[in-house]
């Protein structure tokens, strides 16, 4: 793609004569910079599990926050900017609390995901106020969710494109994660082996050893909605895995 | 001991002790209580024998009915009704204070008592308390001069006319008068207008409602109280039983208190003297 | 806030304020009785301002969805205003989350519309009925700035203090002992909001003409008519 990298790419407003628009292209390629995140989605309910970069011993690995819960039947794993996640997050949260507080029900996952892309693309340099950010913001997110007993798992890139997996990477490991979800994932399969599938994939992509800390993985289901791991499940997970 | 209140009989005319402390406790948020007024329709019309009036039956507090079947045609004297529609108190109480120096002024000069001596005293009546009587009349009857109709306001102005309406009603009663009124019309047709006068009230106007009464005085002086003319509303037939079984209530407490009867027979004594009865 | 009432000194003899009064109340009364499986709602159809009728012939039940109904007595103009925004919203809500409105979503936006105007209020007695997600009939009353409340039974408008304890004693089964609790059959409901209907008419003089019901059951909503007493 940067063959055709032209004086096209420096403004968010304009267009290539291809009809690209190369800031949002470039975003979607910062992405492939973060950590990876996978989403399954089962019959039995939603798994994500991601990776945390430890990048020293001093840091603190909890401070890390990979996976959020948006409603107690939304949670997000992100990859990108993490200052931008946290921005569209908060989005999130808003319109989950905003819908529950109008309708006295649960936001659909769809919606939170419609909601959350139309901030995300109100990117650009209006000089009335309409937008939020000035540049596109670099993440994805995966959306975990049960939506009315249905368990649903969505995907947002910067360009605020929306769409609904079955299991889904993001981040650098992606395509090799996503090739290997694509060749193990079976549309029965339980949600232990989920969250089996999940981190062998993870661990594949990951240059570090996989251990409690620098994974982080959440299951939701139907009557538990959004649970994280915690450390010590995942330590024995991660030693059943071997 | 001598109780004041007990003995004494009503002193003559209003009493107006409380109106400088009702008006206080009113200025403090006091909500009064609402007297009862009959959003009403009245008619009167001039026929050929005579005159006849009309009421409507329904007495409303505000939004709610009062009474499903009042009268509001009320008795002056035997050639003479007066048809009331206001406060109810004050048209009651009105007509049959008018009512009663009528008959004294009837027994005084031995012979029928004009319509026009009726419409005067109500009149000035009405005047003397500026309104505040809240009754507004139609008064009918026949005298030696003939059929006569008067309206007067509450506030004592009157006015004689073959054919008048009142009340909140009157702008419907008085559509019907103005479309169908004739002079010299019979008894039967005088009835059917009136009638259809006052249904018109009862059906466009809120305040109107429930029955027909009519009051048919004639010029040789006989009339005919028509109490319930037409029942024009039929009340409405419910479909369930609204009875409760015995011991429904629930009997929160029982305390049951005996007591001793005893009974005993004390002859009046003989040797009294009877009365004088002779 | 202090008005010029405050300080009668100031005031100039003889003159008179006159105001804007925006509201009106056009009568009307409404009973709504859920059961176990489905709702009735009706009102009666006596549309009045003052102690003249507007109308004989005014539905005041508005069909929002195949399982919802909304009936509204108040100021006319500010029901109508009321309903289409409702019927904006939940075509708004279609279009947004590709499904549609449940009952208790419409009762609850509902209640937001009207705080959403708690300082100049819709002038709405709101009384809504329907069926739940669950398939359970469900009345929703409301107060005319927003507090809603889920019940069983309901009466609002002009007769709703009177019809309100009727329906507490007769649906309730309020302050009774030795009654059986079973739910309420629908030809019950139907004849206990008929005969409340019938009595409101003959004491309230703004309820009359008519009653139009509206059954709404999981196979959709049926209207029946009855005739009032017209005075």
């Amino acid at each position: 793609m940067f063959l055709t990298r032209s004086e096209y790419d420096r403004g968010v407003n304009t267009f290539s004569p291809e009809g690209r628009l190369f800031q949002v292209e470039y975003a979607i390629e910062a992405i492939k910079l973060g950590s990876t995140a996978i989403g399954i989605r089962t019959p039995e309910g939603v798994v994500m599990a991601v990776e945390k970069r430890i990048t020293s011993p001093l840091m603190e690995p909890a401070t890390v926050e990979k996976i959020v819960e948006v409603d107690k039947h939304i949670g997000c794993a992100t990859s990108g900017l993490m200052a931008d996640a946290r921005t569209l997050i908060d989005r999130a949260r808003v319109e989950c609390q905003t819908h529950w507080f109008v309708y006295n029900e649960k936001m659909s996952v769809e919606s939170c995901a419609q909601a959350v892309s139309s901030l995300a693309i109100q990117f650009g340099d209006s000089a009335d106020g309409g937008s939020a950010m000035s540049r596109p913001f670099g993440v994805a997110i995966l959306f975990a969710g049960i939506d009315s007993g249905d368990p649903q798992l969505w995907h947002m890139d910067p360009s605020g494109t929306y769409i609904q997996y079955d299991a889904k990477a993001i981040g650098s490991g992606s395509e090799g994660a996503q090739q290997n979800l694509q060749e193990s994932y079976t549309p029965n399969m339980t949600i232990q082996e989920a969250v089996n599938l999940s981190l062998r994939t993870l661990k594949e992509v990951m240059e570090e050893k996989l251990n409690s800390t620098n994974v982080e993985v959440m299951v939701m289901t139907p009557d538990r909605l959004f649970q994280m791991y915690t450390k010590d499940e995942m330590q024995k997970i991660i030693e059943d895995l071997q | 001991m001598k109780i004041d209140i007990a003995t004494e009989g009503p002193s003559n005319g209003f009493n107006f002790d409380n109106c400088a402390r009702n008006a206080m406790l009113q200025k403090n948020g006091f909500v009064c209580p609402t007297a009862v007024k009959t959003g009403t329709t009245i008619v009167g019309i001039v026929f050929n024998d005579g005159v006849i009036l009309g009421a409507d039956t329904r007495a409303t507090e505000g939004p709610i009915v009062a009474s499903k079947n009042c009268e509001k045609i009320h008795y002056l004297a035997k050639n003479m009704y007066c048809c009331g529609a206001g406060t109810a108190a004050d048209t009651e109480m009105t007509t049959s204070m008018i009512s009663s120096q009528l008959e004294l002024h009837r027994l005084n000069t031995g012979r029928v008592v004009p319509v026009e001596t009726a419409n005067t005293l109500l009149k000035q009546m009405l005047f003397r308390y500026q309104g505040y009587i809240g009754a507004a009349l139609i008064l009918g009857g026949v005298d030696s001069t003939g059929p006569h109709v008067y309206t007067i306001h509450p506030h004592g102005s009157t006015q004689i006319s073959p054919y008048t309406t009142m009340g909140s009603g009157s702008l419907a009663a008085m559509s019907v008068f103005e479309a169908r009124w004739k002079e010299g019309m019979s008894e039967e047709d005088g009835k059917k207008l009136v009638r259809d006068a006052i249904a018109a009230g009862i059906f466009n106007d809120l305040g109107s409602g429930s029955n027909v009464d009519l009051c048919v005085i004639r010029k040789n002086y006989t009339t005919e109280y028509l109490r319930g003319y037409e029942y024009a509303n039929l009340k409405g037939v419910r479909e369930l039983s609204y009875d409760f079984p015995k011991g429904t209530t629930a009997v929160l407490k029982t305390n049951v208190k005996r007591f001793e009867i005893t009974e005993t027979i004390r002859p009046i004594d003989s040797g009294s003297v009877p009365m004088e009865t002779a | 806030m202090l008005s010029i009432e405050d300080f009668p000194e100031y005031q100039i003899p003889g003159a008179k304020q006159v105001r804007f009064n925006p509201y009106e109340s056009n009568g009307g009364s409404v009973v709504a009785i859920a059961g176990d499986d489905y709702a009735i709602i009706a009102a009666d159809t006596r549309l009045s301002s003052g102690y003249s009728i507007h109308t004989r012939h005014q539905d005041k039940s508005f069909k929002l969805s195949e399982k919802t109904v909304l009936a509204s007595t108040g100021c006319w103009c500010d029901t109508l205003s009321l309903a289409s925004l409702i019927k904006a919203r939940m075509q708004m809500y279609e279009h947004l989350h590709n499904k549609k409105m449940s009952t208790t979503a419409v009762a609850q936006m509902l209640s937001i519309l009207m705080y959403n105007r708690r300082f100049f209020p819709y002038y709405v007695s709101n009384v809504l009925a329907g069926i739940d997600e669950n398939g359970e009939g469900v009345v929703y009353s409301y107060d005319p700035i927003g507090h809603c409340e889920r019940k069983k039974y309901s009466a609002g408008g002009t007769a709703g203090p009177l019809l309100q304890p009727v329906l507490d004693s007769q649906v309730g089964l309020k302050n009774q002992v030795g009654v059986e609790r079973s739910p309420i059959p629908m030809e019950r409901a139907k004849a206990i909001i008929r005969d409340t209907l019938i009595s409101a008419a003959e004491r309230d003089i703004y309820t009359g003409d008519g009653v139009i019901f509206n059954i709404i059951t999981k196979d959709g909503i049926k209207q029946e008519r009855i005739d009032l007493r017209k005075d």
